[in-house]
């Protein structure tokens, strides 16, 4: 599993992200703050639309309620109080899912919305980085996936799925760099201790741990800490933004 | 943001002296086109067209429908285009702009009126099931050049697209996914590429290709769709100052050229990500299709 992320590549948004992941790719882009229209206008904090395009067709229910899930999400992150009476507006093109997933293969897979989901807003959340709009945190979001032997699956690639057979139950969660539970969506048959094992398993893997950092890496080199590897785009962003400063 | 922000007079001005002096703002000849870049995605039937800072994905999909009553022997084949705020804050969801209207219907001309696929051979049971082929155009980054780049991104797609092979056996058809077969590419009657020409000074300057500030300085646009054989498929002109009959008749010849050069691009570019895809080279071996 390699995740991948590359900063501002779009010249016209204000600020644009490709996150690729197991197949997921998605080409996010951000404008803000722009004029609003009237009737989304806000009078003391900044608008914010988000737009999910699928890779084929045009958006319907399914698109709608993860933009929706997304706004809900954005807006607790965004300081939209800094721009009252503006529009924030985040774009994000899925541009290729896993083979499994397109082709229709992966029953639980294909109906299921949420695996998508954490993709995009990890992708949102690059974009607007990108676009140097003011947050109160970071955050990063990954999926945990219940099979029916009770077993704990995280961010597994379709065909890992398709391996594991039968799935109870499908969990999305995004935290905050302080730890905090920002995003929680699950699907399926699950118990509270199912629960509570799969949102530790995912914070275990998208924050940063309080000992040494980089210290989960060596894990067969297995997973990267979700928050390290934000950090080093975030570095990189830096490095290339400052280069007129450090060159000779 | 409600609508594009409108170019200054003062670059308006710059723009067009620079023109009558024979420049152009990025220094490329009048008749030259941006550097143009194309690459394939992973799966089958997507392209990544690149014309200077214009970046537009095309992606072609395919599934099983009824054909239309009225044409029993035909396949489906549609084109959407449909702008995002991704390209141009001035984009909004949900409601169509001039240029979109007008290249969706260009597109549409072009490839899907001027017989570029041969939609009979997407038939599988005459009336009953045929191949529905949908294109979607994603403009990711606009900087003018719309057109051209979304023909160039749909025809280079549709070349690289591959569709499920069939069987059929009397009433019954079976459709085998890509692992069970090796998925056929469609077939293609002629390759048209759309060259826009926008023009100046009522058609005394003739650009090739024009940047989206170059757009907006302009008079107006013809665009030719031609294929290599220099056979024109059609030209369409919205409005604008008129322009000499013979101006029209160097644009064809010209567009030929750069026509030329774009499919042999296109095809040079197949032909790389075939002998990538072509491991081993089992590819030869797996294939169906048919030597016509």
């Amino acid at each position: 599993m390699s995740s991948k992320a590359v900063l501002s590549h779009l010249h016209r948004a204000d600020g644009s992200a490709t996150y690729s992941q197991n197949g997921y790719t998605i080409i996010g882009a951000v404008n803000g703050p722009v004029d609003v229209q009237r009737r989304d206008e806000l009078p003391e904090e900044a608008a914010i639309e988000v737009n999910v395009r699928p890779a084929v067709g045009v958006g319907g229910p399914r698109e709608r309620h993860l933009e929706s899930l997304i706004q809900a999400t954005l807006r607790h992150l965004i300081l939209v109080r800094s721009y009252p009476r503006t529009l924030i507006q985040v774009t994000l093109q899925v541009r290729s899912l896993p083979e499994e997933e397109s082709a229709g293969i992966g029953s639980v897979l294909t109906n299921s919305s949420l695996t998508l989901l954490p993709h995009l807003l990890n992708t949102a959340f690059l974009a607007l980085l990108s676009a140097s709009i003011p947050l109160s945190t970071t955050l990063t979001s990954a999926f945990v996936v219940i099979t029916s032997s009770g077993k704990l699956l995280y961010s597994p690639s379709s065909t890992d799925i398709l391996r594991a057979q039968s799935i109870r139950s499908i969990h999305v969660f995004a935290f905050s760099a302080q730890r905090s539970l920002l995003l929680s969506e699950g699907e399926g048959e699950f118990d509270v201790e199912e629960w509570e094992d799969a949102c530790d398993l995912a914070e275990d893997r998208c924050c940063r741990n309080a000992g040494i950092a980089g210290e989960n890496m060596d894990v067969d080199g297995e997973v990267m800490n979700l928050a390290d590897f934000l950090r080093d785009v975030v570095k990189e962003k830096v490095v290339k933004e400052q280069k007129w400063k450090t060159a000779p | 943001m409600p609508r594009e922000a409108d170019i200054s007079a003062n670059e308006r001005e710059f723009i067009q002296q620079a023109l009558r002096e024979n420049i152009r703002l990025d220094g490329r000849p009048f008749d030259s086109f941006r550097s143009l870049e194309l690459s394939f995605g992973d799966e089958y039937g997507v392209a990544d067209v690149q014309l200077g800072k214009t970046r537009v994905i095309a992606r072609i999909s395919a599934e099983v429908t009824a054909p239309f009553p009225d044409r029993k022997f035909d396949g489906i084949f549609n084109i959407s285009t449909e702008f995002s705020p991704m390209a141009s804050p001035a984009f909004e969801v949900g409601r169509p702009t001039d240029a979109e209207v007008i290249l969706s219907r260009i597109l549409e001309k072009a490839i899907r009126r001027g017989g570029a696929l041969d939609t009979e051979s997407l038939c599988i049971i005459a009336g009953t099931k045929c191949f529905s082929l949908r294109a979607d155009v994603h403009i990711v980054d606009h900087d003018g050049g719309l057109i051209d780049a979304s023909c160039i991104a749909v025809v280079a797609a549709l070349q690289h697209f591959r569709r499920p092979d069939v069987a059929v056996e009397g009433e019954n058809a079976t459709i085998f996914s890509i692992r069970e077969r090796e998925p056929i590419p469609l077939s293609m009657l002629h390759h048209p590429i759309c060259v826009t020409f926008s023009y100046c000074d009522s058609g005394e300057i003739m650009l090739v290709d024009a940047n989206l500030a170059e757009e907006q300085v302009r008079e107006g646009e013809v665009v030719i769709t031609m294929n290599k054989h220099g056979e024109v498929c059609q030209i369409a002109k919205y409005g604008g100052t008129s322009v000499d009959a013979l101006t029209l008749l160097n644009c064809t010849n010209v567009a030929l050229e750069k026509v030329k050069d774009i499919t042999k691009f296109i095809q040079s570019k197949l032909e790389q990500d075939a002998k990538k895809r072509d491991v081993g080279g089992l590819m030869a071996e797996l294939s169906a299709e048919n030597a016509r």
